[in-house]
């Protein structure tokens, strides 16, 4: 079995040789994707198609120019699009070079120039997954175990192109997939709140958040705040990740727009459909509004301030109201 | 075809709505299946619970509709909120008695495609055309005790042979081939598409027509069918959306007509 990211024995090591005192762990995002990212690294992005995503790190990854990267997740879009528009404009830059996944897309935006740009011209491997063949690879990480069973994908063509074995279960004989850990080098995941320590407290859906912060070597944590230690530790039961399984807490308002970051922001549909559009310009041809794009909103600025002050305050508030208010009273006013 | 006051788009979601049952679980993913549970939960079936596999279980939709089944509006009263390992272990377990899903590409045993176009595996990394991929779809076809699927009705999308399959139907539709397989759900109970309500032969698994679209006929559904469909003896012109479905969808489900496109 090839690991493309820890072996289930290195992962092992690699936690028990680590310091897991509760210390502060505050950092920027410039130090913090310095410190824990490293070229040819398995990558594994939390979040779930276009929210949550981690859109601030990522955009750092880019500036720091990181290559021969492995991306690992279910469903993702806004991160790894941005991963691989700066791939397809200078593959000098930032560099993918194997994807292991079960969705890639804009889902109501449209299907992504950017993996068919990749795909269809063979500049990255391939292997396709289910969504829930991913969280239990996840899962069976978190848990410490190399493998996890499932019933999906059985019978399905995803089993001839990945590493999923077919076995018949030792109990009831008949046939269950067995599909390996993922333990990504590092875990790119953006919440609403954690404390300096590392302990995170997440609003809405939880993804596959939690298991893959256990999953990782190593986990960024990006924020919208961080909240007092106390004021965290009020609500045992609501914290989704200790604090052991940080290792850097950035605090970064807007951290996964122009997605969805529930009870914060809703999606910003004028901003992701400009991105979108000036990615479907590159694959057919015209690059020139892809370039403009990421020198920018990417490459022009220092961070994700940079990024935000050049949002229209309109188009951030309409996306804020949408979280803060009733669907009626939204209507009502439109 | 003679002019209707309704689109292809609200017609499926219409049929959708109306082959859900009440007080069932129903597993969806993002676009029109959540129209269709919001018009049934609103018309005959209030007792639906909605399982979206970003982790939110049974919410009341009433922050207007979800355009993911990841974002903030899936969350509303939702009665149990975890994530997307909790949700398919739901589906595993045997709680979710539908799931809806689509594809690119289906076959006449109801197999989907939602990968890749090209041929596989030789040229699985370097496709013809690469699509988003499985997301849930195959989960929910492996697990979900029935599948309705959606479609858009196209000769090139009712394929002989898939490219690839992403999502297990009957398979080869030889008896208990799903059995055989492993999966646990019984399969596509319904495919629903802007031309005809479908489903599948008990004894041959093979795709059957059971009733025409408004504007369609036997000849015409399989004009733009690419294999040959089995006809029910009592195939049947569907009935169109009333006012009140019509109204339903336009007004307070999808006022903004996110997945509803709209007649010109």
């Amino acid at each position: 079995m090839d690991w493309t990211g820890l072996s289930p024995d290195e992962a092992r090591k690699l936690l028990v040789n680590k310091d897991k005192s509760k210390r502060d762990k505050r950092m920027d995002l410039a130090r913090a994707v310095a410190t824990f990212v490293r070229d040819g690294d398995n990558i594994g992005i939390a979040g779930f198609v276009n929210s949550r995503q981690p859109v601030a790190a990522v955009h750092e990854i880019i500036r720091q120019a990181k290559k021969d990267l492995t991306l690992s997740f279910h469903s993702a879009g806004l991160a790894v699009e941005y991963l691989a528009g700066a791939m397809a404009l200078e593959e000098s830059s930032c560099t993918i070079k194997r994807l292991e996944f079960a969705y890639w897309g804009i889902e109501l935006f449209g299907i992504s120039p950017m993996l068919r740009y990749l795909a269809e011209n063979g500049k990255v491997e391939l292997e396709d997954w289910s969504n829930f063949n991913m969280s239990a690879r996840f899962k069976a990480a978190a848990m410490g175990l190399p493998f996890m069973p499932c019933r999906s994908p059985l019978g399905s063509d995803v089993m001839k192109a990945n590493r999923a074995k077919l076995m018949d279960c030792p109990f009831t004989g008949t046939p269950v997939v067995l599909v390996p850990a993922c333990h990504p080098n590092v875990a790119l995941i953006h919440v609403q709140e954690a404390d300096m320590y590392g302990n995170c407290r997440i609003e809405g859906p939880l993804f596959t958040c939690p298991e893959i912060s256990m999953a990782a070597g190593y986990t960024i944590v990006t924020c919208e705040r961080i909240i007092d230690h106390e004021e965290m530790v009020r609500d045992p039961n609501r914290i989704n990740i200790p604090f052991f399984a940080v290792d850097a807490v950035v605090e970064v308002p807007f951290g996964a727009y122009p997605g969805n970051c529930h009870s914060w922001y809703y999606f910003d549909e004028i901003h992701i459909r400009e991105f979108r559009s000036a990615g479907e310009a590159f694959r057919k041809g015209h690059k020139d509004s892809l370039r403009s794009y990421y020198n920018r909103y990417i490459w022009g600025v220092r961070d994700t301030d940079g990024f935000i002050e050049q949002i229209p305050y309109r188009q951030l508030k309409h996306i804020q109201q949408i979280e803060l208010r009733e669907f009626q009273l939204m209507r009502s006013q439109n | 075809m003679p002019n209707y006051n309704f689109s292809p788009q609200e017609m499926i979601v219409v049929a959708g709505a109306r082959v859900l049952e009440n007080n069932k679980v129903v597993f969806a993913g993002t676009g029109l299946p959540m129209v269709a549970i919001t018009l049934a939960q609103l018309t005959h079936a209030p007792g639906i619970i909605p399982v979206f596999e970003a982790g939110a279980v049974g919410p009341t939709l009433n922050r207007g509709l979800p355009l993911s089944v990841g974002c903030s509006r899936t969350t509303s009263k939702a009665m149990y909120l975890q994530g997307l390992n909790a949700a398919f272990e739901l589906a595993q377990r045997g709680f979710c008695d539908f799931g809806f899903i689509g594809g690119a590409e289906i076959d006449m045993y109801g197999n989907l495609n939602s990968t890749m176009i090209g041929q596989f595996p030789e040229a699985y990394r370097r496709p013809q055309l690469r699509l988003p991929g499985s997301g849930g779809a195959s989960d929910m076809a492996a697990s979900c005790e029935r599948t309705i699927v959606i479609m858009s009705h196209e000769k090139r999308r009712f394929k002989e042979r898939l490219s690839y399959r992403t999502s297990p139907g009957y398979l080869d539709g030889s008896p208990d081939a799903r059995q055989r397989a492993g999966l646990l759900g019984q399969g596509p109970y319904r495919v629903i598409t802007s031309r005809a309500i479908l489903g599948f032969d008990e004894a041959t698994r093979r795709m059957k027509l059971l009733a025409t679209m408004p504007g369609e006929t036997v000849a015409s559904v399989q004009e733009h069918t690419g294999f040959e469909l089995l006809v029910d003896d009592n195939v049947y012109p569907y009935e169109p959306p009333t006012q009140e479905e019509l109204r339903l969808i336009r007004e307070e489900i999808d006022p903004r007509g996110y997945f509803i496109g709209r007649k010109g």
